[in-house]
């Protein structure tokens, strides 16, 4: 085999000297003054003596600068503590300014053949030489090894990125493990999480791949306006389809939105929620029969006017007719409602008035809340479509459904998403589904809290730790979007294979984040709270190596993008009043 | 910006309270106490005191003692502009199984005050000898590194400043010039080893070479027939470089060119932690001794210590173990200097010996020759700079050919750049040409290691077959000062 010789680098990539101790994981490089920035990749060449056949192996080196220290060793710091106590310039004094020694502590990231054209990288087994020198490597090269086994699998990438400090370097996900393995995006509020969440949408829409989107914000609302995603996002408003639910389900919302439900009345509500749902009889004239006794019975004669539909306020009406018959203690009454569906309501007794009282008032209290936020949430939602009964229509090949939860409580928020999402996973398990789905939740911390206070809450939790520990077998991904992340489920978190992770401030999300994180280093989880808006750190099974990119702009927008306030208010001022 | 002065009555117990807060003041009063004799030991502190309180008043009396000046006026905005160059000599000693030296080297920091452009603004320079490389000079002598130091600091500055054609302040770390007389003797260095000295100073060779033929020819006419008539044109033949002859011609090279310059530069050299007694013994104590005698009171040392020969100022200093540096430490205030006087560099140089390269026998040079004079040492005026309450006086030595306002000027600029390293109290420029200079241990380290293996090869090819010079260099290859292993045996 023909040994491929030392390639000779351009001055201009020369970066640094390899100076005091090399070890197969770290190494220090001199540099000249403003050469390099941490998460910097470099390449320093080296050889490899192979005993067993005498031969030697020309090896590229790859490094990530860890951090770059800056020390001017003729500067006393006696000398800085004079300068500031008598407010002097050091420029006006003799004090020596010029000399500063720049060292670059590099993170070896592995190393390749000389002539590698694959880009995975082995693990060092033997240092680099001291004195070797460090260039920067073209950008091919560097894309090649930020990509590694991707190069071969190029059906699989996702174009997302460019090198924070290299503009000129692509750097590309691996989609597959995205929509396999899980992927939590994770940033404070403005670091640009939706922004990147968007560009992967976009890159996986691309490729055709079913997700449905959890959107709490409208953030999500802009993809239908991407020319190439035309037709092929569907948004949905969150009127829940009431009567196609199980009264448990529907239990569970009057829970969550009125007062909590005890037991007994658990019991009752599904004989009033069957029995609402059975109200409405098919012929015209019957039903118009029943809306009329209900009427009478309430006192209420609107509702003749305006009639009943199947929600909410139904179910109320029918748990406060059934309130009043059991008062007025009418066998005849009793008999009727029993048979237009209220089983067993001619052996109630006594003491069910006082829980049909209950249940009337917390699922009108529940009716009230719900209409408010259906109202909220379908003005936010714009032209949207309501929610299809059957959730198999939410997956689809090359769609994308965005569920706006816009306008709801969290707590509604996390019902309807688990509703959902449930049946979307148990009908993959079922084999219902044929199709993979990936899910993401804006504001996962909502969906997979690490405390769950709320019945709403413990059943998201279940839901989505579910989905998070046995998605990969049943191909439904997770893509979770958080501002909080020490708010997330520990064990969620951990379940997801690749990170994206931006501008943290909070310590206890950094502290939380470096935890949970494996593959997240010290140096990594120090730059958190410096990183620009759109900058990230990829880190996980979706790329080769941690490394620290731009987020390329997605092409849509969000609802949510603030336009200027001040600008909004004189527009909004100089536009005539209606 | 200087420290506040004492404002207390000058009693005897408030001076003794005062030297007590200074802890160095105090540490130096207390070793003292030790080492002097057991009679003057009693009351030593006490006594000093009342000394110091005397010695303090007469010079605040109309008529002082001696003449202290506040120097302390200056400000950076003043020197703006201004260009300073800091020049300093480093040793590097390799640990064999003694330190020896091998490697020298000399740095110079360049400095344009109020310069924003750092390329502008600073400057470095270092210029390496391998002592190794000479052939002239004794070897075999400790202070042949001295030599060899001194020349090269000469040059560098010398160097700097024809380069350097607005340079104001050239400062040396160490005396202006040493007391030359200790290192009369020295073999002559070879045009070989002047060579090595200007090829790193010279910056073009025409400008060496024509200094070296200005030394030449005036030492053939002048220098050497005065040296050592008997031999001179041999040794102006054989162009030899007696070390001596060839430093005082650097520095009346050196005051000449500055001489040439309009402004002219001040050149000086400034001493830490100097042991000399010369200011004391002269300037101070010989006044304090006038006045007692002009009282009639000759005996007042005697009398406060019990003693019947502290009659002179060179008897005071020996018994009582005081120090330029103590005494001026117990009376200058920071930011104060005191007045400047000649210094007596040059006694030391008498008639002496000297081997010329390739010569086992010596023959005897004159070097009183070399006194101030047209072709001698020039003469050297000293003065005390107080930086802080906590430090020492820095002693600043500059020529007398130069003007008698370089001392002030010196002396001012001594205590702003001091001011920036309060706990060291001596010019931050110098301490910076001093790391710049050092020789890093890396480089020694590895000259040691270099050494060592000579030394084994030689061990293996048995070129070294006596059994105890084989057992002396395993013991220089394999021992360090502190090895267990070579301990003497019991």
């Amino acid at each position: 085999m023909a040994v491929p010789k030392p390639q000779a680098h351009s001055p201009a990539s020369y970066v640094g000297t390899l100076v005091g101790e090399s070890t197969s994981r770290e190494f220090r490089l001199a540099v000249a003054a403003d050469a390099l920035r941490e998460q910097d990749i470099i390449a320093v060449d080296a050889e490899l003596h192979r005993p067993e056949d005498g031969s030697v192996e020309p090896i590229r080196v790859w490094a990530k600068v860890q951090r770059v220290e800056r020390l001017n060793p003729l500067f006393p710091s006696e000398a800085g503590h004079e300068l500031a106590a008598t407010r002097t310039n050091p420029f006006d004094t003799v004090l020596s300014l010029s000399r500063e020694m720049v060292t670059a502590v590099c993170a070896v990231l592995g190393a390749e053949p000389l002539d590698g054209k694959v880009g995975k990288l082995d693990h060092l087994r033997y240092p680099a030489q001291p004195a070797s020198t460090a260039y920067r490597p073209a950008p091919e090269d560097v894309a090649r090894v930020v990509l590694g086994d991707l190069a071969d699998r190029r059906n699989r990438s996702l174009d997302i990125a460019t090198l924070a400090n290299r503009p000129d370097v692509n750097v590309s996900a691996d989609g597959h493990a995205i929509v396999t393995r899980h992927l939590a995006i994770l940033a404070m509020t403005g670091a640009g999480k939706s922004w990147a969440a968007r560009r992967i949408i976009e890159q996986l829409a691309a490729k055709n791949y079913p997700i449905v989107i959890f959107d709490p914000h409208g953030d999500y609302t802009g993809l239908t306006e991407v020319e190439g995603l035309q037709g092929r996002v569907q948004r949905y408003f969150a009127r829940f389809p009431l009567f196609d639910e199980d009264s448990e389900t529907v239990a569970e919302i009057v829970d969550s939105l009125g007062y909590p439900l005890s037991d007994t009345m658990r019991t009752r509500f599904g004989d009033v929620f069957e029995a609402a749902r059975s109200f409405l009889a098919d012929d015209p004239a019957e039903r118009r029969d029943r809306v009329r006794w209900l009427a009478d019975t309430l006192h209420r004669a609107d509702i003749t006017e305006i009639g009943v539909e199947t929600n909410m306020w139904l179910v109320a009406r029918i748990a406060e007719a059934g309130e009043l018959v059991l008062r007025s203690d009418d066998p005849a009454e009793r008999q009727q409602l029993e048979d237009w569906g209220w089983r067993g309501f001619t052996t109630y007794s006594k003491q069910d008035v006082r829980t049909l009282e209950a249940i009337k008032k917390r699922t009108y209290r529940a009716a009230a809340a719900l209409s408010q936020m259906e109202r909220q949430s379908r003005k936010i939602a714009g032209e949207a479509q309501p929610l299809p009964t059957n959730r198999q229509e939410l997956v689809r090949y090359g769609r994308i459904s965005v569920i706006s939860l816009a306008g709801y409580t969290s707590d509604f928020q996390a019902t309807i998403y688990s509703i959902i999402a449930n049946d979307i996973f148990e009908a993959r398990v079922r084999e219902e589904l044929r199709l993979p789905v990936l899910l993401l939740l804006e504001e996962a911390h909502n969906f997979a809290p690490g405390q769950a206070y709320t019945p709403a809450e413990r059943r998201a939790i279940t839901t989505t730790k579910q989905i998070a520990q046995e998605g990969r077998k049943f191909r439904v991904g997770l893509i979770l979007v958080s501002q909080r992340p020490s708010r997330l489920d520990e064990t969620t978190l951990s379940q997801c294979n690749s990170f994206i992770i931006m501008r943290m401030v909070n310590p206890a999300d950094q502290s939380y984040v470096r935890k949970v994180i494996e593959s997240l280093g010290e140096d990594e989880a120090r730059m958190l709270p410096d990183l620009e808006v759109g900058e990230a750190i990829l880190s996980g099974q979706f790329t080769s190596l941690p490394i620290l990119v731009k987020i390329k702009p997605p092409e849509s927008k969000g609802e949510r993008e603030e336009t200027d306030a001040f600008e909004e208010l004189e527009r909004i001022h100089a536009a005539p009043a209606q | 910006m200087t420290d506040p002065l004492p404002t207390s009555p000058l009693t005897i117990e408030n001076v003794q309270h005062d030297l007590q807060r200074h802890p160095l003041i105090f540490m130096r009063l207390a070793e003292n106490a030790l080492t002097v004799a057991e009679s003057l030991r009693n009351n030593y502190f006490h006594n000093t005191a009342t000394f110091v309180a005397a010695l303090r008043m007469a010079a605040r009396r109309e008529s002082p003692i001696i003449a202290m000046r506040d120097v302390s006026d200056l400000r950076w905005g003043d020197l703006q502009g201004e260009v300073v160059t800091f020049i300093d000599g480093g040793v590097g000693e390799v640990q064999i199984s003694s330190q020896v030296p091998v490697l020298l080297r000399v740095g110079s920091y360049c400095v344009r005050t109020g310069e924003r452009n750092l390329a502008e603004r600073e400057q470095f320079g270092y210029y390496p000898v391998i002592l190794g490389d000479l052939e002239g000079g004794s070897k075999e002598r400790k202070d042949f590194i001295d030599i060899v130091r001194i020349t090269a600091e000469l040059l560098g500055g010398l160097a700097v400043l024809e380069r350097t054609p607005d340079l104001k302040v050239l400062m040396f770390h160490g005396p202006l010039v040493y007391m030359v007389g200790a290192y009369a003797g020295h073999t002559p260095f070879t045009e070989h080893d002047i060579d090595l000295f200007l090829q790193q100073y010279a910056p073009d060779p025409t400008m060496g070479q024509s200094l070296k033929e200005s030394f030449l020819h005036e030492a053939a006419l002048d220098v050497y027939p005065r040296l050592a008539p008997g031999r001179a044109d041999e040794w102006a033949a054989r162009r030899l470089f007696e070390p001596l002859s060839w430093m005082a011609f650097l520095y009346r090279r050196l005051i000449s060119v500055a001489r040439a310059r309009t402004p002219r530069p001040l050149v000086a050299g400034v001493v830490e932690r100097g042991g000399l007694r010369d200011f004391s013994e002269r300037v101070l104590l010989e006044r304090v001794f006038k006045g007692l005698r002009e009282r009639g009171n000759v005996n007042y040392f005697n009398a406060m210590y019990g003693r019947s020969d502290l009659t002179t100022p060179k008897t005071l200093l020996d018994r009582l173990g005081y120090t330029d540096t103590l005494l001026l430490a117990m009376l200058l205030t920071p930011g104060e200097m005191c007045e400047s006087w000649e210094m007596h560099k040059y006694e030391g140089l008498r008639h002496g010996n000297i081997a010329l390269p390739g010569e086992g026998f010596e023959s005897v040079v004159n070097f009183d020759e070399l006194k101030p004079g047209p072709h001698g040492f020039p003469r050297v005026i000293g003065t005390y700079v107080q930086a802080t309450s906590t430090t020492e006086p820095v002693r600043v030595e500059v020529f007398a050919d130069l003007g008698e306002d370089q001392a002030l000027e010196v002396a001012r600029r001594v205590y702003l750049y001091s001011r920036l390293l309060p706990g060291y109290g001596f010019p931050v420029g110098l301490d910076i040409a001093d790391k710049y200079a050092k020789v890093p241990a890396w480089m020694t380290d590895a000259y040691s290691k270099l050494i060592r293996l000579q030394l084994g090869i030689s061990l293996q090819t048995g070129e070294v077959d006596d059994a105890t010079m084989r057992e002396i260099l395993v013991q220089a290859i394999y021992m360090t000062h502190r090895d267990w292993l070579f301990r003497p045996e019991a």
